[in-house]
């Protein structure tokens, strides 16, 4: 109760969410992108395949967009 | 002067993740998403048609030819993602059309008037059609009830169908519970391609809109970087949706083609 009303709780709680949010994401993105140059780099045949890349990436990016979007209900 | 001071003093910027009412038609009440939805819809009707009257055999210059590059890509991907050619060759155009629904609702959205810079009852007039959730539910419902329509005729029945999620026989108990969680999971698909879509246009708006307000005077010069990113994703994004529902189809598809090799 004194914590809430020394400080905004909330920019602290938008902060964290944002931080816990897009580190999962990042590292989500850095995994596909790496892997999809170390296929390439092996085998430059692999390099047809960026659209499924891609697709991962959207599907992985989705989550960093949940947890941007949850920023706005936190008041 | 006092309109700066004014600026100095916002406590930050107005965003929006949600439409809202600008206007009512009778009983009915008309949202800025939805009125935008309208324009560009008689935009992109427009300018299709026109372009499809225009494309003859022999390609010609012009903004003609980004047209049928985009059509023959899209085809060309659908083409591939199916293993027969004749069913390809009769599900393209629904993808086809998604896509460039898709891709030019997105790109009307960027245009400069629309967003937050002209407000009506403290709501953007003009709002992207993709950048609401009721829109993009819209798209991924109709997207999904047309996807299982087709799976359920090509695989020969609903029963046929409810089969394909059974790596083996459902009496084994592993393969009933990979099966009932392979079904859940088919449910979500719709919300995870409408919430895709929708969370990509409308915080692309809010980042366009946040650094146009960092940017004071100077906001036509911070928002461009972003809106030329924005350019990009939302591309990508529609390049997306219509490629993840044309593989929900092709699995079932490919799957039944599979099977009539094996047996006969």
């Amino acid at each position: 109760m004194i914590l809430a009303t020394a400080v905004n709780t909330a920019i602290i709680a938008k902060g964290l969410m944002i931080a816990g949010g897009f580190i999962g994401p990042g590292i989500g993105i850095g995994l596909i992108g790496g892997n999809y140059l170390q296929a390439v780099g092996r085998n430059p045949e692999a390099a047809k395949f960026l659209g499924q890349a891609l697709i991962f990436v959207a599907i992985v990016e989705l989550f960093g967009l949940l947890a941007f979007a949850s920023i706005f209900i936190v008041k | 002067m006092l309109g700066m001071f004014k600026l100095i003093a916002d406590s930050g910027p107005i965003v929006h993740i949600a439409p809202g009412v600008i206007f009512h038609i009778g009983k009915y009440a008309i949202t800025n998403s939805e009125f935008y939805g309208w324009i560009s819809l008689i935009v992109i009707f427009i300018l299709l048609v026109i372009a499809a009257r225009k494309i003859t055999i022999f390609p010609k210059k012009g903004p003609l030819q980004l047209v049928e590059v985009t059509t023959e890509f899209i085809i060309n991907t659908v083409e591939t993602s199916f293993e027969d050619k004749d069913k390809a060759k009769k599900y393209r155009p629904y993808f086809v059309t998604l896509f460039f629904f898709i891709l030019l609702n997105n790109w009307l959205g960027l245009l400069p008037f629309v967003g937050e810079g002209f407000t009506l009852m403290g709501f953007p007039i003009l709002r992207p059609f993709t950048a609401d959730l009721n829109a993009t539910f819209a798209m991924g419902a109709i997207t999904m009830i047309y996807v299982y329509y087709s799976s359920i005729k090509e695989s020969g029945g609903f029963i046929d169908y409810l089969k394909h999620f059974f790596v083996g026989s459902p009496k084994n108990p592993l393969f009933l519970i990979i099966g009932i969680l392979e079904m859940i999971t088919d449910i979500t698909r719709v919300l995870s391609l409408s919430l895709r879509l929708f969370l990509n246009i409308a915080i692309g708006e809010i980042v366009i809109a946040v650094f146009s307000y960092l940017g004071h005077i100077l906001a036509p010069l911070t928002a461009l970087p972003f809106t030329l990113i924005e350019l990009f994703v939302t591309a990508l994004q529609a390049y997306i949706f219509t490629i993840l529902s044309v593989m929900y189809l092709a699995i079932v598809v490919n799957h039944k083609s599979e099977e009539h090799a094996e047996t006969t």
